[in-house]
Formats: structure tokens, sequence, C-alpha cells
């Protein structure tokens, strides 16, 4: 229980008419943030499982159904357009790039938590100051490299080499954290039982490190699927497209938008994305205010 | 502890024991040389790379028209467009800091009570934070449709609160102006909330009762005691989120393309229209790096801080 919650509760008891207003402020506070944050999502949820007519008629409450839930929205994305394409896209994508993260990482971060080097300190805070070179920076010259220097232009595989510059310094701060949680005795328990050093890391502290390293790659993951700049800019065509991009570049033609199958798109993408962060939002939190909470 | 500071070796007994010898700092130089070699390569040399694009007449596919000096950047200060883009993209950020804020501290003292089924409530409560913006975007642009707006219909239709003619949302220099303001702080907010909640959380117990007994009331408490102890928390959160805000092209992009005129233009969609789409590298680069400015007086801050923190 954290300590101001702790230090709430412990106020002196008060009659109940005041605990019961409270409750009811507290209740309404809640319901107008839901309502802010939860409102767009609704939104879309309707406009995907609503009839076209449904969408355009003024006889119909828009906040509710007429006629029946449909799945035509959906049936249209999946068969005439590339949004299957673009799921495969991106999550093969975030994959390779949380593998170019992991073998990055794991080893920088041990390196960075656990052995003696002069500079070492620096570097940590050099790459803490990588954070907030934003890609809006970058995306120019990066262009002139992608499509010029590599010939990667309109290619997938341009992001998985450039999603890391901003999934590497995240994680190894994260997972520099994570190494540092290992006790020194374990490992040099292990010495002494006849480890060598790299033996030890191996056998005892890599896998007591696990769920920081799985937390760590499947940050990443998320982080790369959050992407718009980048995608915009390196891939044109469909086939290379990830959802962020591949959904409004095909299904906003012109002034013609595709509302319905625009949010079933954005629904079908985006929710899991929201699911797997919210499990390792706090991490993210972790991550980046770990530098100042000295605790 | 001290687990948490940056770059601190934790003050383990067991480590002064060993034996220095020079192969611990070798194998570390190794295993940090792959993130070191990325790091270089794919954010410091396209950092030079733009710096020196700035300073010439680069254009897409590698054309290269000579030397501009800085020409480029005095071009731009005479430059109208970029005059409004510069201001926008400050009181975007600015507007959307504050509004961030007082939404976060609310959200943050919400979700330290007790809630009925608090995790699956947070989870909502974090949504416009956790979904992917690009598309989340895409319902704000349905709901800021010219016709078919739910926030016309909501606030003009059913609660009169708008009148006749309803707004054009994304038509108009000042309701679109007020659009991206408002999907900027719905983006934000929840992650204002939970940085201040982080940082609330991380004060003792023990010092909040201290101050009571003292006779400290609400307002004095949050002033010394609350404050100087989540100041370095929030300064973090701030300096990250307004590094989002100021790089963010995704917003402009998807609602206005900086219209109608350039009464949203940000500097992010100058640079995309300057260098992509126009092909500009040169001057576009110049664009971006008016931004670096503003970033690097963060950066300052944040070190010095950091710093005096260590020498405690």
């Amino acid at each position: 229980m954290s300590a101001v919650a702790a230090a709430a509760i412990r106020r002196p008891r008060r009659p109940g008419r005041r605990k019961i207003t409270n409750r009811t402020l507290l209740y309404l506070a809640l319901v107008f943030y839901l309502a802010i944050a939860v409102f767009p999502l609704y939104w879309m949820f309707m406009a995907a499982f609503k009839e076209d007519v449904d969408l355009i008629d003024p006889g119909v409450s828009p906040f509710w159904f007429k006629r029946p839930l449909s799945l035509a929205h959906f049936d249209v994305l999946f068969r005439h357009t590339n949004f299957l394409t673009w799921y495969s896209n991106t999550y093969v994508i975030a994959a390779a790039v949380l593998v170019i993260t992991l073998l990055i990482c794991v080893p920088g971060a041990y390196a960075l938590a656990r052995l003696r080097m002069p500079g070492g300190e620096h570097f940590a805070i050099g790459l803490f100051l990588t954070y907030l070179i934003p890609p809006t920076l970058l995306f120019l010259p990066m262009s002139q490299i992608i499509s010029g220097g590599l010939g990667l232009g309109n290619n997938k595989w341009a992001l998985v080499l450039v999603y890391p510059t901003f999934t590497v310094p995240f994680c190894l701060w994260l997972m520099l954290g994570f190494f540092k949680r290992v006790p020194f005795e374990i490992e040099e328990a292990a010495q002494v039982d006849g480890c060598n050093r790299w033996q030890a890391v191996l056998h005892v502290v890599l896998p007591v490190s696990v769920p920081g390293i799985l937390t760590t790659a499947i940050f990443a993951f998320t982080l790369a699927m959050q992407d718009f700049v980048y995608a915009l800019t390196f891939t044109s065509s469909s086939s290379q497209q990830p959802l962020n991009v591949g959904i409004p570049a095909s299904l906003i033609r012109g002034d013609i938008y595709f509302w319905g199958e625009l949010m079933a798109a954005a629904l079908l993408a985006g929710v899991p994305v929201a699911i797997l962060y919210n499990f390792f939002l706090d991490y993210f939190v972790e991550g980046i205010t770990g530098g100042a909470l000295k605790n | 502890m001290k687990e948490a500071s940056i770059g601190v070796r934790p003050a383990v007994a067991g480590r002064r024991r060993r034996r220095v010898n020079w192969m611990e700092p070798m194998a570390g130089y190794l295993l940090t040389l792959p993130a070191l070699v990325y790091i270089l390569v794919l954010v410091g040399y396209p950092f030079f790379l733009s710096l020196y694009f700035s300073v010439n007449h680069v254009f897409i596919g590698g054309e290269y028209r000579g030397f501009a000096g800085v020409s480029n950047y005095t071009g731009l200060l005479d430059n109208p467009i970029f005059q409004r883009a510069f201001w926008n993209t400050l009181g975007f950020t600015f507007t959307s800091e504050i509004a961030k804020a007082v939404l976060g501290i609310g959200l943050a003292f919400l979700l330290l009570q007790p809630l009925f089924g608090k995790k699956i409530v947070r989870a909502f409560l974090m949504l416009p934070f956790t979904l992917p913006f690009a598309l989340s975007l895409l319902g704000w642009q349905w709901m800021f449709d010219p016709e078919f707006s739910v926030i016309n219909y909501l606030f003009g239709h059913q609660l009169h609160l708008l009148h006749q003619p309803y707004p054009d949302w994304l038509g108009d220099p000042f309701w679109s102006w007020l659009a991206i303001l408002i999907v900027n702080i719905w983006r934000g907010f929840p992650f204002a909330g939970v940085i201040i909640l982080a940082g609330l959380t991380s004060i003792p117990g023990d010092l909040l009762d201290a101050a009571k007994v003292d006779g400290a009331g609400f307002f004095r408490t949050w002033h010394y005691v609350i404050t100087p102890i989540i100041a370095p928390v929030l300064f973090i959160g701030l300096i990250y989120d307004v590094t989002f805000t100021l790089g963010d092209l995704t917003a402009v992009y998807r609602l206005t393309q900086g219209g109608p005129g350039y009464s949203t233009e940000t500097l992010p969609m100058q640079a995309w229209q300057v260098g992509i789409v126009g092909g500009n590298l040169g001057l576009g680069s110049a664009i971006t790096l008016f931004l670096f400015p503003l970033l690097f007086v963060g950066v300052i801050v944040f070190l010095r801080m950091l710093y005096r923190r260590e020498a405690l």
C-alpha cells in the first residue's frame, strides 16, 4: 500500500454523511475521467459494428444500435484489403526488433550494471540522453541513409534496422535496473562453488534475470508497434506497411473515408497493443523515473 | 539503497574484496560495444548528417547543390510559415503540458483511492496512452467529421452548449487548433497521471505523519514536503512528454496536415512537407534542428540535477 493512501486511510473517521459525500465525489470524478478516456474507443466500436446506413441515418441514436450488429466492415477488411499483410508486417517487424534489442541489451546492461569499467557511468547517462532525441530529428537524414546508402527504400526491414534506435536506450536502461537488483552474493557463491565468472553468469545470473529480460523484450515489442513517423517515411507500398500506416493509406482514398472499416481495423490493431502495453506500463514508468527516484 | 540511481555502482562490500584485474574493464567494454556502435551509427551519425544537411543545399536522391552556410537557417527566420510553425509547436506543447498536469494531478489522486476493480479501471483510464496514437487518431478524425461529428451532436444537439453553425473542427483555423490541442492532451494525461502517482507513492509515510504532527495543513504539506520529493520525478516525466509533444508529427499529419492554411502547422509537419514531400533535405533538417535547442535546455537542467543528487 502506498504511503499517501495509507495516510489517507488513517485520517480520523468522521460521521457517515461526509464519508458518503466523499465517495460520491470520488465516483463522479472517476466517471468523468473514464468518459474522457474511453469515449473515443466506444465511438470507434460503434462505427465498426454498425451498418453503413446506421452511421449516417439522422433518425438513429448515434450512441446505440438500431439495426443488429454487423460484421460487414470486418468482412471487407479481411477480404478486400491487405489487412492481414499489415498485421503480419507489424508483428514480424516487432519480433525482429525484439531479437536485435535483446542481443544488444543483455550483454550491454550486464556489463554496465556489474563490471568495473572506467567511463561506464558516463555511457549510461549518455544513453539516457538519447531518449531525448525524437525520431523527428532523425527521420530526414535517416531517409537518406536508408534509401540512398543502404538501398532499403520502401522495405519493412528498414524499420527493423531503425526501431532499435529508440528501443535500445530504453531497454538497456530498464535491464540495467534489473541486473543491479540480482544480489552479488549468488554470483560469488557460484564462483566459490567452482564456476568461473562466465559460467556463473550463464548458469546463475541470467536464469534469475529471466523475468526482467522478458519484461524488457515485450516492452521493445510494444514500442516498435507504436511508431508512425518512420513507418510513414520508409514504407510506401501496401505490402511493406505496418498497421499504423497501412490502414489509413488504404482506407482513406482522397476525400472518401471508409469509416466503418477504418474503425474496425484500428480496433483490431490497437486493442492488443493497448492490452500488452498496459501490463508493462509500470515498468515503463519505472524506466523513465528510475533515474530520479533514489529509494 | 542506491540501485535506482543513475550510473552509480552499488557499494557492495563484497566487491572490494575481489582482485582488480584488467580483464574486467576489457570484458565490460567488449560487451557494451554493440550498444555503443548501434547508437553511434544510427543515432549519432544521422544527427551529424542532419547538421551537415542543414548547412548545405541537399536534396532527396543525394543531389548536392553547394554549400549553404547559415542561409537555410536565416531564410527560415524570415519565413512566415516557419514562424507560424515554430510558435504553434511551442503553443501546443506549453498549453497541453499545463492541461495534462492539471488532469494528471486529479487522476493520480483518484488512483490513490481504494477503488472497486482498480486494475481494470486503470487499464481503461490508460487507454489513450497505451493505444497507438496513429490508430486512436483515426477515431478522433471520425469524431471531428464535418457532417457527423459526435462532439457537435453531443454538445450542440443534446446539451446545447454549442450553437449553430456547429464548429467545422478540422476546417476552421480556431477549431482545428483546439482539435490538435485536445488530442494531445487526451493522449498525454494518463501518462502525467501515472508519473505523478509514481512520485506520490515514493513519499515515505512517516514524513507525512511528521508534517501532520508539526501541525502542517494540506497546502503546507504539499508545498514543503510533497513537492520537493516528487519534483525530480515530475521533471523527468515532463521532459519525456515535452520531447514527445514537440516532436510529434502524428496528430497534425493525421488530422489537419497543418491546415487550414497554415493555422496548425508545426515544425515536424513543416519538416515533413519540405524534406520528404518537397525533397529539400537541407532546409528540412534546418527546421527539425530548431527543436534541438528547446530539447537541449531540458537536457542541461536534467544533467545538473542528476549530478547534484549524486553529490549528496
